[in-house]
């Protein structure tokens, strides 16, 4: 389907081709145990997870 | 649109969503979370396009308001900006697969816009933005782990 005419003609706003984030694509894929790799990355972004200090 | 009005807009994002050929699986929940998303006023939606990627390259771009049944999205479709052109299908459209189709969805974040209109009132300006991929906060606690296990 044609796009609108108001598209047409105009400067973009996505300023070069995208290159596709394979990560990303992975994360989304459920994987062999994406519930337990889901609780490790919450419990590392909890305040207050023990043994875990800025490294900065 | 005014300065002041510009002063006043939140951080627009993109993504672009892809459903390699036969695994897409269309229940609503994505519709219906983000109408969750706008009615909370947590973002608005400036713009929507679903893109197909034939076996050959080629791209075609289908408007929110030609596909078919719309239900609730028709209240979104609406108030769309119309703000992405055509070169900006082809430069999305370059990270799809062949055969592939894919929704590309830009959004204001409105929870962003008071913090940043109260940072730029305080004398700042944004120098550096960016999101963390979940992998690398993996990759980093194992990292971690192994550096732990090694020092026992």
């Amino acid at each position: 389907m044609p796009l609108r005419r108001a598209r047409v003609g105009r400067v973009g706003v996505i300023g070069a081709p995208v290159a596709k984030t394979a990560v990303v694509a992975r994360a989304v894929t459920p994987g062999p145990s994406p519930v337990a790799r889901t609780a490790v990355v919450a419990a590392a972004v909890t305040p207050g997870r023990p043994g875990r200090r800025r490294r900065i | 649109m005014t300065d002041t009005s510009l002063d006043h807009l939140g951080p627009v994002d993109y993504l672009v969503v892809e459903f390699p050929a036969g695994a897409s699986n269309f229940t609503g929940e994505m519709a219906a979370e983000l109408l969750a998303l706008v009615d909370s006023g947590t973002i608005r939606v400036i713009d929507v396009l679903i893109l197909t990627k034939d076996e050959d390259g080629a791209v075609d771009a289908t408007e929110l308001a030609d596909v078919g049944e719309l239900g609730e999205l028709k209240a979104i479709e609406a108030q769309l900006a119309e703000l992405l052109a055509e070169e900006d299908v082809e430069h999305l459209a370059a990270a799809m697969e062949p055969g592939s189709t894919a929704g590309v969805l830009i959004w204001e974040n409105l929870w962003a816009a008071p913090f940043a209109s109260a940072a730029r009132r305080a004398g700042g300006q944004l120098i550096a933005n960016g999101r963390i991929p979940i992998q690398a906060i993996i990759a980093s606690i194992e990292a971690d782990e192994a550096s732990a296990t090694v020092g026992d």
